[in-house]
């Protein structure tokens, strides 16, 4: 007898990829925690600041950041929200929205990170 | 003045007009009576219509299982003076229909357990003059796993089957991993497709209540780990 309809999740991946975010963000979190307000020498500006993240090497980890802190916070917003949607429209409509959502921070993170040149300052 | 006031769940399906409400019944409680005990000493001497599942008397059938207080227990291993209380709530589990007074319709719970096959599966043909053998360390990786009396005061007094009654549920997934831990099951295969679903092992985000409700001090949330690293490891290697 079959008792119930099987509805494939692949849920898998997607909460082991949460499970990794999770630790990268604890340890960039801690780096970007320290380095502001511990390692910083002079008074914590724009000044302080720009000569750093104009390296290529401090883009990428701002781009990782910014990514990953997205995807898991947005993810893991969508996990909760799961729970109580049943409705298909609905449920279509919110997971748009958290989508449309991620979307337009990377792209304005990114535009802000990828061309910044404290040259110009 | 009895000692202690009985707040119980009632609720006739042939009286829908008037639905569910609290009926207190006074109750000089003896040293040592344990709910159950209670709960009969009110059905045979104060009110005979009071309708509520019970069986071994003894923590072994899982009839008995009930809100107590707020919280998921057996009437018949809890000892009504070691709540320290002289009001005492009794409410049917909670998620699961009402079907009168305490009784409710465990069906959702049986459903979701068919769904993980919870049978032994071995492909190898059994030796015509032997069992199958298990070496002692072997067993012990299933205690803590077999005690489960299916009695479902774990499973409804979890958030996410609140949410979602098609929920495998934290009894599903505890007798699952029972299976998948046992040395002589071959179909973990079998027992983990129904886990890996919408409303299968993903839906556990790990609130412990389940692990805080067992009468039998068991870890359904522990199994569920483990069958998370379990399907993880199958995914990606
Ligand atoms: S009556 Fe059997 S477990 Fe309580």
């Amino acid at each position: 007898m079959k008792y119930r309809e099987h509805v494939r999740s692949g849920g898998a991946i997607l909460w082991f990829f949460q499970r990794v975010t999770g630790i990268y963000l604890a340890v960039v979190l801690f780096l970007h925690v320290w380095i502001l307000h511990y390692a910083l020498k002079e008074e914590l500006g724009f000044a302080a600041v720009k000569d750093r993240i104009a390296t290529p090497m401090w883009k990428t980890i701002d781009i990782s950041f910014l990514v990953i802190a997205l995807f898991h916070g947005l993810y893991g917003l969508w996990i909760v929200l799961d729970d109580y949607i049943h409705k298909g429209w609905l449920r279509v409509f919110i997971f748009g929205a958290i989508a449309v959502i991620a979307l337009i921070f990377v792209t304005l993170g990114i535009l802000t990170i990828l061309p910044f040149n404290p040259g110009g300052y | 003045m009895a000692t202690h006031a009985f707040k119980i769940n009632r609720y006739n399906p042939d009286d829908e007009r008037r639905g569910h409400y609290m009926q207190e019944y006074p109750l000089d409680v003896q040293k040592g009576w344990t709910i159950l005990d209670c709960l009969n000493e009110i059905k045979w001497k104060q009110d005979g219509s009071l309708t509520f599942r019970r069986s071994c008397r003894s923590g072994i059938c899982g009839s008995c299982a009930m809100t107590v207080n707020g919280v998921n227990m057996l009437a018949c291993e809890t000892q009504a003076l070691t709540l320290k209380s002289s009001t005492i709530v009794v409410e049917p589990l909670r998620g699961y229909p009402v079907i009168k007074d305490l009784v409710v319709d465990l069906e959702p719970l049986v459903e979701s357990l068919y769904a993980v096959k919870p049978y032994l599966i071995t492909k190898t043909p059994l030796p015509t003059d032997q069992e199958r053998f298990q070496s002692p360390e072997e067993r012990a990786k299933i205690d803590g796993l077999y005690e489960c009396i299916l009695c479902g005061a774990c499973t409804s007094s979890c958030p996410s089957f609140w949410a979602d009654k098609k929920y495998i549920g934290p009894h599903g997934f505890l007798k699952a991993y029972r299976f998948v831990a046992d040395s002589r099951d071959e179909g973990t295969r079998e027992h983990l497709e129904a886990l890996d679903d919408k409303h299968g092992l993903w839906r556990c985000h790990t609130i412990f209540n389940c692990v805080e409700a067992c009468p039998k001090d068991l870890n359904p949330t522990k199994a569920i780990s483990e069958l998370k690293k379990e399907l993880v490891r199958e995914k990606i290697g």
